[in-house]
């Protein structure tokens, strides 16, 4: 089987606009989480909070013409995708481009264009409808814009499927590179959730917090929203040899489940599943693993639930593992949250570093592992897992190690 | 029983697809087979039926009873002329 590394990587969140500030932040447990900016409060309650990125400015990274087609969705996953490109070194002339796929996970869609569109409908009785307004919400958006800002001409498409987009596109793009389709692809995920109507919707399913994102804390309350995208660029081990390009990390093995029960409470057995398929694919024993970004949103019922699931596959291990949330840093960015931890999960392969878990008030008995509270742990990892458990029940989970 | 009870009463057990005389005040909605988003559910129709808001302090999925949730009603509708 053709091994995967990642060699290029590229991200933009609350904590920065490029992959090294957002791990620096990640390393000094710096939170990006804050009153909401941007949005008419009049529409929201007064303690709403989120991970919003700030002081961007998209002319510095896309050109007139392209801005003009892309909603926030796109312009994140352009700033990352670029960065991520770029640090791989790969050019898309000749064969490449047709060799390579771009695979970007969603999870909403151009949320701002598109509230802002029905807004002049509904609210202004406006007559005429922004032409533009499809091109920039589409979910494929991001996708088809990496494409035609880097002239990517092989297999490319959306993967939605809520919190776990990311890591199912990892997989979608791992899968193809494997069966052999393509060498490479830019894979990674994008959102820009945090609009009056998203914000809303999810408030009324009683899952966001009023204080902060304190994952397997005692007294947790809930999720945080971020938005924010993060690229990575895979290609073959052998490809990556023969241009002599830096290997940030090997993709070992994904796993993916579906829980076929609850459309929004998660299942012990569904998130074990997933895990358990990634270790199987990696063929990797659960003592190779020192570190898992959790998927830790930070509700009852999510933390709880992963601990089990954790304990489930990893038997006496789980308690030697460093097992962290960097939700309460860059916020729960959905269908880009995989993508953003694969910034942290990489961090701790290369720099021996674990981001911590912030906002942490003391043990809840049913999350009794170790979650690295408050400040980053310098300790060696050699493989790390990357959890991403969707509303839905769908799960998917990426196994990365030490380049090789 | 009182009014507010009474129509809490229904909500739930139209909710839980169960006859209303199975409602008590010390059931959970757990307890009644209401759970995850049947729940979350369950309090939007009684806020849309009062016209108030519940807030997350007053929702307990785990624990609180039914009791709990028409004590909190009826603090939420005193509460509500001075709210305007």
């Amino acid at each position: 089987m053709r091994r995967i590394v990642i060699t290029g990587m590229g991200g933009i969140c609350a904590l920065g606009h490029n992959a090294p500030d957002i791990w620096q932040a990640m390393s000094e447990g710096r939170s990006g989480i804050g009153p909401i900016q941007r949005l008419d409060r009049n529409w929201l309650r007064n303690d709403v909070i989120a991970a919003q990125i700030s002081d961007f400015e998209p002319r510095a990274y896309i050109d007139e013409a392209r801005l003009a087609l892309c909603d926030p969705l796109s312009q994140y996953a352009l700033v990352a995708a670029g960065e991520a490109i770029r640090q791989s070194g790969l050019d898309f002339r000749h064969e490449r481009a047709s060799r390579t796929a771009v695979v970007i996970g969603v999870g909403a869609a151009g949320e701002e264009t598109r509230e802002a569109l029905y807004h002049k409908l509904y609210v202004e009785h406006a007559t005429r409808f922004h032409p533009l307004g499809i091109v920039r919400i589409m979910s494929n958006a991001p996708a088809s814009q990496i494409s035609m800002a880097h002239g990517i001409t092989g297999p490319t498409f959306s993967v939605s499927s809520a919190c776990a987009s990311s890591n199912h596109a990892f997989a979608q793009a791992a899968m193809m590179i494997r069966a052999g389709m393509v060498d490479a692809a830019v894979a990674g995920g994008s959102e820009a959730c945090v609009t009056v109507g998203v914000v809303r919707a999810w408030d009324a399913m009683r899952v966001l917090a009023p204080d902060t994102c304190r994952p397997f804390s005692i007294n947790r309350r809930g999720l945080v929203l971020g938005e924010g995208s993060a690229m990575f660029v895979l290609e073959t081990l052998e490809s990556a040899q023969a241009r002599g390009a830096t290997i940030l990390a090997e993709l070992a093995g994904i796993g993916m489940s579906a829980d076929a029960g609850d459309i929004a409470a998660p299942s012990e057995t569904g998130a074990a599943a997933a895990m358990q398929a990634a270790l199987q694919d990696a063929g990797m024993q659960p003592d190779a693993f020192d570190y898992i970004n959790a998927h830790g949103t930070g509700t009852a019922a999510n933390d709880s639930t992963e601990t089990r699931a954790i304990h489930r596959v990893f038997g006496d291990h789980a308690r030697q593992l460093a097992v962290s949330s960097t939700k309460p840093m860059h916020g729960h960015a959905l269908g880009a949250a995989g993508a953003l931890e694969m910034i942290a999960a990489i961090g701790a392969l290369r720099h021996g570093i674990v981001p911590p878990t912030l906002n942490y008030l003391g043990p809840d008995p049913v999350c009794d592992l170790d979650y690295v509270p408050h400040e980053a742990r310098a300790m060696p990892v050699r493989a790390a897992l990357n959890n991403s458990f969707a509303f839905g029940g769908l799960n998917a989970v990426v196994a990365v190690r030490q380049a090789p | 029983m009182s009014d507010v009870q009474q129509e809490i009463f229904d909500i739930v057990s139209k909710q839980a697809k169960i006859d209303i005389n199975t409602v008590k005040s010390e059931s959970t909605l757990k307890d009644l087979g209401v759970a995850s988003l049947d729940a979350i559910e369950v309090i939007f129709d009684i806020e849309e039926h009062f016209n108030i808001n519940l807030p997350n302090e007053d929702v307990d999925f785990e624990s609180g009873t039914v009791g709990h949730l028409v004590a909190a009603v009826e603090r939420q509708i005193a509460l509500k002329p001075a709210n305007g």
